[in-house]
């Protein structure tokens, strides 16, 4: 911002040299995209923003937009190969298909934003989805839904709390760190197993029952509207007023049109996604609702991104991931940030490994010795997403959307009747173009050489 | 400064006295090799300490390891039967291919990168040497099978790297991606996930491929063998030290030269004792050196000329140990990083057709897990020594690693554990890789070469 002539500043120095009478337009300025100041700090309306938020775009700083490109190439790629892709049956499908990537993806975004890597999610998801099965086995422990859900989150947190602690602390590589405790989790996670399968799909006892309907239940219809309703209501309503409240104090506040926008776009998503659900989508008897898992996900992704995005911590990611050096001369706890990045990492695999708990119904050693591909489509989907390999730049948002087009190709190329070596292989592709997006992008920016 | 007369001659040190240069620690800590500075075996073994000390501690970790593990299975396993002759050869053959990878991923480690798909590269050169020699199919004689292998995994080499050394895209996801790819691919040329691929010891053309590794050399022929190589290799290194004496060039003493030649003879001597006892039944001798030492002496061979003899090489630590001092010096990045990914792909081609014969010729989707095939390379080479952070490491740690790596997976297989024998084969070497990069990070630390925040 110290490029920037003060006398434009209007909004900072409000009693200052700017002439009040007319309103300068910030955004036309190159440097505040180039500065990465977010648009809607700076547009005083609709057009401005969307000026300021295209600069950023060819400053480097694309945030959604390709993978939304990517999403709607994929989509009608698929569609006119097959006329099924874009059904209401198959696009719930695809969502349910793609919540393990998306989660996966959310929990290796902590671990990128500050410039690290976790390649033990996919093992720590596999291994929280073991024990939480375990748990709840009338044979076995026997314990209720929501303690077995609770232990294993703790357990996958503090396996992230270690390997954080090795890679904050002594400052061993985290691909390293990561890789070492993989290959331990696979091991233990065997053990755990006992060589024998697990499974919760006993519709016998509540507790498995509940565990299955994680992923299978569904909202009725008649509630998914009123709960769509209710969450659109709500959330607009404190957009809106926060807005209002940030204007009262002269805080510098988007503008108004943009607010209703975001507010309106948001309750078209929601009857989309609602409508779209409540189709039966059973090929025998009734199967109609918003599933459970869509709240689910959002929730996390609702969580992260405060955390992310609205936390001294959340900043402390940012500053690591951009800077390390210059974080810890600013006087950031450079290894406590980090470990903690990791346990977050942890957790949120944890949650995926309750999903994928429900998702699979029952659990073998086969599942725990393929739960390594997990790691790499987490990592794609992340770098899909838009966020970056390098560090500081992303969200995890970035990592439901990535996880989307994951999702998406996986379900496209089977609806195909494609092999699953040909997917990995398409896979693979997408990756290397969005690595390769990532690093031009990089290149483009003029703040970072 | 004053006692170092080796940088100021005419200067206030005592020129009458010899001045031992080992003994002054910055000459440790600079990394100067103890060869070139000491005057006697004493101050050899004395400049080595220091430098062990300060953290350069070469193959010595990794062959205590060794002692220990070997030790260790001995003791607890049923028998006693982990140092036997049959166990041991059997124990090299399963760690070729892990020695073969850790060397190829050696040389990336050393620039600093990584390569996540040396696993997936070395079952597609594998499956490539094998599908060409098929009769009936293209059958091409076995050499150009195994060079066309060689040839195909070095292109895919020289792809990945050039898309990190140009496109700077990092190696890690360059190489991630390229292990999908392989590892999809892999499945399309065995011809899908029940396909699988063999060759014979019947057919003449395949018989070379198929006894790679378990094929043996006739005692009398590997003594002999074995007498030629100690005796050229021990005549090379004594003249040698005795030309750059004779030119006044800095040289070992004599004693570390006569421990070195005896140091070979006696390890091969050992090797071929260890290879003549007779390892099959008493009706059915198996008796000699199998093919597959050789053939990895060979490699290493080449690896340690390529890294240490040659501009190549220098240029690879260079650019391993800082990439911008490296390019300013006139290095060029992108043409040593392609072909140090390429070259590291070739070699993985070469692990992975060992790979096959060592399974008695049979390539099928289960000969290999790549993902697994990988974590064991890179493990084998920071738990051999090579550094993760680039610029430190030898063609002959990778192979010492795998061997660790091998003899472990083998000894734990041997302990009839049940269930708890497919957990210990991720829990042991995940636990020593750990162990071995919690020991370069503060071997590194406490040499005070590197800062990281």
């Amino acid at each position: 911002m110290s490029d920037l002539p003060v006398t434009t500043d209007s909004g900072e120095t409000p009693s200052g040299t700017a002439d009040a009478s007319k309103v300068v337009d910030l955004t036309a300025a190159p440097e505040v995209a180039a500065a990465d100041v977010p648009p809607e700090l700076l547009a005083q309306s609709l057009g401005q923003y969307l000026r300021a938020w295209w600069l950023r775009v060819r400053g480097g700083d694309s945030g959604v937009l390709p993978v939304v490109l990517a999403i709607v190439v994929v989509a009608v790629s698929f569609q006119v190969a097959n006329s099924q892709f874009l059904s209401a049956l198959n696009l719930v499908n695809l969502f349910e298909q793609s919540t393990v990537y998306m989660v996966l993806a959310m929990a290796e975004i902590f671990a990128l934003l500050l410039g690290e890597i976790d390649l033990s999610v996919g093992l720590v998801m596999a291994f929280g989805s073991v024990m939480v099965a375990e748990l709840v086995q009338p044979t076995g422990p026997g314990w209720p839904w929501w303690a077995a859900i609770i232990a294993a989150l703790l357990v996958c947190s503090a396996f992230g709390a270690i390997q954080g602690s090795l890679v904050a602390r002594l400052r061993m590589p985290s691909f390293i760190v990561t890789l070492g405790g993989l290959l331990i989790l696979e091991g233990v996670g065997i053990i755990f197993l006992g060589g024998a399968l697990v499974g919760i799909g006993n519709s016998q006892f509540t507790n498995e029952v509940v565990l299955y309907d994680i992923f299978y239940g569904q909202f009725d219809p008649v509630v998914s509207w009123i709960l769509l309703a209710v969450l659109v209501g709500g959330a607009g309503t404190w957009l809106w007023l926060r807005d209002v409240r940030k204007r009262r104090a002269g805080l510098e506040t988007p503008p108004r049109s943009l607010t209703a926008l975001k507010i309106a776009l948001m309750a078209v998503a929601g009857i989309a996604v609602v409508a779209i659900c409540n189709v039966n989508r059973a090929h025998s008897g009734t199967i109609e609702g918003v599933p459970y898992i869509i709240p689910i996900v959002l929730v996390v992704l609702a969580a992260s991104t405060v955390l992310l995005q609205r936390t001294r911590f959340g900043r402390y990611v940012y500053a690591i991931g951009g800077n390390a050096e210059a974080a810890r001369r600013a006087g950031v706890k450079l290894p406590a940030v980090r470990t903690w990045g990791f346990v977050l990492a942890a957790l949120t695999s944890g949650i995926a490994g309750v999903l994928f708990a429900s998702w699979q119904v029952s659990l073998t050693t086969n599942i725990i010795k393929t739960a390594n591909s997990y790691v790499l489509l987490a990592v794609a989907a992340a770098v899909i997403g838009g966020t970056s390999l390098f560090g500081g730049r992303g969200k995890t948002i970035h990592g439901v959307l990535g996880g989307l087009v994951i999702g998406g190709i996986y379900n496209g190329l089977y609806l195909l009747g494609v092999s699953s070596q040909w997917i990995d292989v398409v896979v693979a592709a997408v990756l290397l173009v969005a690595a390769a997006v990532d690093v031009l992008s990089r290149r483009g920016a003029p703040r970072r050489a | 400064m004053t006692a170092d007369p080796g940088e100021t001659p005419a200067g206030t040190a005592d020129a009458t006295m010899v001045a031992d240069l080992t003994a002054d620690p910055e000459v440790a800590a600079a990394d100067v090799p103890p060869g070139l500075v000491a005057q006697s075996l004493g101050q050899y073994l004395r400049a080595s300490w220091l430098q062990v000390r300060s953290g350069n501690s070469g193959v010595l970790p990794v062959v205590l390891a060794m002692v220990l593990v070997a030790i260790t299975f001995e003791i607890v396993t049923p028998e006693h039967a982990f140092l036997r002759p049959s166990n041991l050869v059997y124990i090299f053959g399963l760690s070729t291919v892990y020695m073969m990878l850790a060397m190829a991923e050696t040389v990336v480690l050393l620039l600093g990168e990584i390569d996540l798909s040396v696993g997936a590269v070395a079952l597609i050169g594998g499956v490539i040497a094998f599908k060409l020699v098929q009769h009936p199919g293209p059958g091409w004689p076995w050499w150009a099978a195994i060079l066309a292998a060689l040839v195909c995994c070095g292109v895919i080499g020289a792809l990945q790297g050039t898309l990190t050394a140009r496109l700077k895209i990092p190696s890690f996801v360059v190489t991630l991606a390229g292990f999908l790819l392989f590892s999809g691919i892999l499945v399309v040329v065995l011809g899908g996930a029940n396909g699988f691929l063999t060759v014979s010891a019947a057919v003449p053309n395949q018989r070379v491929i198929y006894y790679m590794v378990q094929g043996v050399i006739v005692p009398v022929a590997g003594w002999i063998a074995l007498a030629v190589v100690v005796g050229a290799t021990g005549a090379a290194l004594w003249l040698r030290a005795a030309a750059r004496r004779r030119q006044g060039l800095v040289a070992p003493p004599a004693g570390l030269t006569a421990i070195r030649i005896a140091l070979v003879a006696l390890v091969g001597v050992a090797v071929l004792t260890v290879c003549t006892v007779n390892r099959g039944t008493p009706l059915v001798a198996v008796r000699g050196v199998p093919w597959v030492i050789p053939i990895v002496i060979v490699v290493l061979g080449a690896w340690t000329l390529l890294l240490q003899r040659t501009r190549f090489g220098r240029y690879v630590y260079a650019i391993g140990g800082n990439p911008e001092a490296a390019r300013r010096a006139g290095v060029s990045l992108a043409a040593i990083r392609t072909w140090a990914f390429a070259l590291c792909s070739a070699t993985a081609g070469l692990g992975g057709i060992l790979l096959g014969s060592f399974f008695f010729g049979e390539y099928s989707t289960n000969t290999a897990d790549p993902g697994q095939l990988v974590l064991y390379a890179v493990a084998a080479a920071v738990i051999g020594g090579v550094s993760l952070f680039g610029g430190r490491g030898k063609a002959i740690h990778g192979v010492l690693g795998g061997l660790l790596i091998g003899s472990i997976a083998y000894g734990v297989s041997l302990l009839s554990l049940g269930t708890l024998a497919t957990p210990l084969e991720y829990i042991v070497p995940g636990s020593v890789l750990l162990a071995a990069v919690a020991v370069d990070v503060l071997s590194r630390r406490g040499s005070g070469s590197v800062t990281r925040v």
